[in-house]
């Protein structure tokens, strides 16, 4: 080897390192579709390939052309965030007459548990029941209207959906208090309980309408006679240091002996 | 649904607790992605341990030096193959090569893999053994003659520059595979680390664990390996060399171990709202593999071995059977770290309310065969590159022989 000049090996290895390289960019330019990169870090020409497919879902939209009477009932029900073909399957080829079969019917029990069959993950207060407890032998539809799901009777009472907190406060100190006492129900929640939530009391002060040390008991408290009542009082403003009073009490079940 | 599928589904669910979402029943990384990081691991640790004679000029190490690259190298060939068994599609793995997508980690692990074979370790095996191959052709003939003309691409050149040149060039690359080895790793940890989702993989601690862990199983490896093969050759074991590396054992799990330590105190201390799933999950489903496996065998015993081996003064041949059993036990609680990870990982439920449990299969292309099979592989291959490229000091053939310690 001769001082000065590039090393031989050098020059052996830098060959290698050209040939991989130079097999990479040929072979980058034979396997990298066209389209590629157009769009973003994929191949423009799928989305072509994916909006040629045949239009399976309508919509339904294009069901109320032809069945206004039962979009009508549908949409002003429990079920109206459902779409139609969530239950009767793809039914574009019925919507544009071209179909010689009408969709079928789902009749089976299957469809409404994948929605209804209790599941601890479901959100609270969502309907659902245990299958085997409620009533077993029959098809769903012969007693609710798919279109029109209403528990067969609206309940009367804040207890027909929330009857845990219902059994809990009648056994509890704070039996003798309606729920409406500390909650404003709209008799919308009774419909669409979700979209019209009652209020919650939020603030000390609430509970020291009736507890606080040196306030008369009310007479009528949100239309509640409490004269009768023994209500046991506290120093409001030292009770509990500045803590929300149900973070200590159970305001369904208070207890303090 | 396929039957055997839903026998295997049914089994699964049979081992699930509280509550979980409909797709964690069935874990999708299996123990071939436990393999992966396992491996390479090894990798980056053999070459940071090769480097610390190159570059931090321990002399004391120099007989594991070709070794432990060579070790690399076996191990880095098998690297992408568990994950390529992993995927459906095996053969579109290459398109990462071809469109490359910066913003994603995953895509570019063939960038790092393909960084690190060929620009480091290649590289250094090459400079470092060039003038060997050629004098190896020069005293062989027929189709190892061949070989060794082609793996040296042909050079010839062993005048005492070009020598010197090799040594410059190894210790170049060694300086630039240092931070790549890091990387390697690192991004293996990084890749779990970023797991938003995950609360037991998702810490910036992440890669600098896997990282030490990585160092412990390397060294660890190569003292096995140096320990066997040299009672296989019948030779004597440099005790130096020994001692060495079991203080950088020592040294480096004492680092792990108080990376771990830090990283637990530190998620007790947060106490997130995933605290108590975890606090569950290894006190049921990851406690003998976390607790026993991982930290007892394979962390505190192999300490307290190594220290009492280094510190007290142990006969040599006592010293030696130590230093292999506590290497033994650090590579079984590696494993366990990699399987705690990766299976444990993904062993509880996202709603924080439930945990599954993994079922190993036997055969199948994810089974325990073909996890087997890749664990062995890696031997093999070394078993040939130590055939054709030896690393002994008695396989020299120039006059540069390093002076016997
Ligand atoms: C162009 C008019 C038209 C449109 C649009 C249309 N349908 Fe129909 N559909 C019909 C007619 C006509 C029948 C047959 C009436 C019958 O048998 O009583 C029918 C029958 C059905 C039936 C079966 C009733 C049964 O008793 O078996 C279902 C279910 C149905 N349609 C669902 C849908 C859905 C869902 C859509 C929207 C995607 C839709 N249809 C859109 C005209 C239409
Ligand atoms: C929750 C599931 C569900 C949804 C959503 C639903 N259906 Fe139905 N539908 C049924 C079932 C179940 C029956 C069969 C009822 C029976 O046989 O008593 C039915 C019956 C029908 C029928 C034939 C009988 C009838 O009542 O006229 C038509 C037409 C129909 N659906 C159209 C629609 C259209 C249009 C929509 C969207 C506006 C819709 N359905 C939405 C479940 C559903
Ligand atoms: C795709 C999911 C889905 C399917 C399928 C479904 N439902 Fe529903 N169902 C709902 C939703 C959403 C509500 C409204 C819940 C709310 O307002 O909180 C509801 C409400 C109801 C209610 C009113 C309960 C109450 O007291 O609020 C009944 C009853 C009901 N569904 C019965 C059925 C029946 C019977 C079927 C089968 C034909 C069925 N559902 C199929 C989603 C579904
Ligand atoms: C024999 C009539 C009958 C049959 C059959 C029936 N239900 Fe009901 N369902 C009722 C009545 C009555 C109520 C209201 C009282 C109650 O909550 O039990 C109700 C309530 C419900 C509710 C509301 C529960 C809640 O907590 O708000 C759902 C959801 C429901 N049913 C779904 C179904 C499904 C799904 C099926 C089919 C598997 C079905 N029902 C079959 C009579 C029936
Ligand atoms: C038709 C069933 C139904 C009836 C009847 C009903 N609720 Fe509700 N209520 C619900 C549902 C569903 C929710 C929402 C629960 C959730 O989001 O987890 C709710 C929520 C509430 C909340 C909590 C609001 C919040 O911000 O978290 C209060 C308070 C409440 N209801 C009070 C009442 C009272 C008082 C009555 C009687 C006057 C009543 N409810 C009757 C279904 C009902
Ligand atoms: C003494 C006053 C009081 C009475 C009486 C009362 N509540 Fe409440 N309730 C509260 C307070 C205070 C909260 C808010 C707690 C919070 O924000 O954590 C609350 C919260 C709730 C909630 C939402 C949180 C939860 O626990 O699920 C529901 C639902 C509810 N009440 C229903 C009822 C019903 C139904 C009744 C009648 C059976 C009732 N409450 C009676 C004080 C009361
Ligand atoms: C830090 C927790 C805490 C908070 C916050 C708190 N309490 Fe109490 N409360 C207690 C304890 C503990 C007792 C029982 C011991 C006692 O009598 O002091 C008690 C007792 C009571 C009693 C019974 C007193 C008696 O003489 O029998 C009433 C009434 C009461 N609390 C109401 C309230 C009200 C109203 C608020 C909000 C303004 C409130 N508490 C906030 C902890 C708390
Ligand atoms: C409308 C008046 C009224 C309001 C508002 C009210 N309470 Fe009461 N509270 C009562 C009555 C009445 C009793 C029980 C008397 C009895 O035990 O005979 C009582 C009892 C209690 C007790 C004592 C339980 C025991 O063990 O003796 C506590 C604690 C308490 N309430 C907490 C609260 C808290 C917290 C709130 C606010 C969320 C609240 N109360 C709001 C009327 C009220």
């Amino acid at each position: 080897m001769k001082s000065g000049k590039i090393p031989n090996q050098v020059l052996q290895v830098g060959l290698v390192f050209l040939i991989v390289g130079a097999t990479m960019i040929l072979v980058r330019q034979r396997f990298i579709p066209e389209s590629f990169g157009e769009l973003g870090h994929y191949r423009a020409d799928a989305v072509e390939v994916n909006a040629s497919h045949e239009i399976q879902f309508a919509g339904w939209q294009a069901c109320a052309e032809c069945h206004d009477d039962v979009v009508a009932t549908k949409n002003s029900s429990f079920h109206r965030t459902l779409s139609c073909e969530t239950c009767h399957g793809p039914a574009a080829e019925h919507a544009r007459e071209e179909a010689e079969e009408d969709p079928p019917l789902p009749t089976g029990k299957e469809l409404c548990l994948t929605c209804h069959r209790y599941l601890v993950s479901r959100p609270t207060g969502f309907p659902q029941i245990i299958e085997d407890r409620h009533e077993p032998a029959k098809a769903c539809h012969s007693c609710h209207d798919p279109h029109d799901p209403v528990p067969s009777e609206r309940p009367e009472s804040c207890a027909g959906c929330h009857a845990t907190i219902s059994r809990v406060i009648a056994v509890s100190h704070h039996a003798p208090l309606d729920c409406e006492v500390c909650h404003e129900a709209e008799p919308e929640h009774f419909l669409r309980p979700r979209a019209h939530l009652p209020r919650k009391p939020f603030e000390r002060d609430f509970c020291g309408n009736c507890h606080a040390a040196g306030i008369e008991t009310p007479a009528n408290f949100r239309g509640v006679d409490l004269t009768a009542l023994d209500i046991p009082k506290i120093e409001q403003d030292t009770h509990g240091g500045t803590l929300l009073c149900w973070q200590c009490h159970y305001q369904h079940s208070p207890e303090a002996r | 649904m396929n039957p055997a599928h839903k026998a295997q589904l049914e089994a699964a669910l049979q081992q699930v607790t509280g509550f979980i979402y409909p797709n964690e029943a069935e874990l999708h990384w299996s123990i071939l992605v436990v393999i992966y990081p396992y491996i390479t691991g090894l990798v980056a640790g053999a070459f940071i341990l090769a480097s610390l004679e190159k570059v931090f000029k321990v002399k004391d190490l120099q007989p594991t030096y070709r070794l432990a690259l060579l070790t690399a190298l076996a191990f880095v060939f098998v690297a992408p193959l568990p994950l390529q068994a992993h995927l459906g599609h095996p053969e579109r793995a290459f398109e990462i090569f071809l469109t490359p997508n910066p913003a994603s980690a995953m895509a570019m692990f063939g960038f790092v893999y393909a960084w690190y074979l060929m620009v480091v370790l290649l590289l250094e095996i090459w400079f470092e053994f060039r003038e060997d191959m050629v004098r190896w052709r020069q005293q062989s003939r027929g189709l190892k003659k061949l070989f060794y003309w082609l793996i040296s691409l042909g050079s010839r050149d062993v005048s005492p520059e070009a020598v010197a040149f090799d040594h410059k060039a190894v210790y170049a690359i060694t300086i630039l595979g240092i931070p790549s080895a890091f990387l390697l790793h690192g991004y293996v940890g990084f890749i779990f680390g970023s797991v938003k989702a995950n609360p037991f993989w998702s810490s910036v601690l992440m890669p600098i664990v896997f990282l030490f862990s990585a160092i412990v199983s390397g060294i660890s490896l190569v003292l096995i390996l140096y320990y066997v093969t040299t009672l296989i050759r019948r030779k004597t074991l440099d005790q130096k060399c020994l001692n060495a590396l079991a203080a950088f054992l020592f040294y480096a799990l004492i680092i792990d171990l108080s990376l771990e330590l830090l990283d637990f105190i530190h998620r007790l201390y947060e106490s997130e709202e995933s605290i108590e799933i975890l606090a569950e999950l290894i006190f049921s489903k990851l406690f003998i593999s976390l607790a026993i496996v991982q930290i007892l065998l394979g962390t505190i015993g192999p300490l307290l071995l190594l220290a009492f081996a280094l510190f007290t003064g142990l006969p040599n041949e006592l010293k030696r059977l130590a230093f292999f059993i506590a290497a033994i036990f650090i590579q079984v609680g590696i494993f366990s770290t990699r399987w705690n990870v990766v299976i444990g990982g993904q062993l509880f439920s996202k709603s924080f309310r439930g945990l599954t449990a993994y079922k190993l299969e036997l055969g199948g292309q994810e089974g325990l065969l073909a996890a087997l099979g890749l664990l062995i592989l890696p031997f093999v291959i070394l078993y040939v590159l130590l055939k054709l490229l030896p690393p002994w000091d008695d396989a020299r053939t120039s006059d540069t022989k390093p002076l016997e310690g």
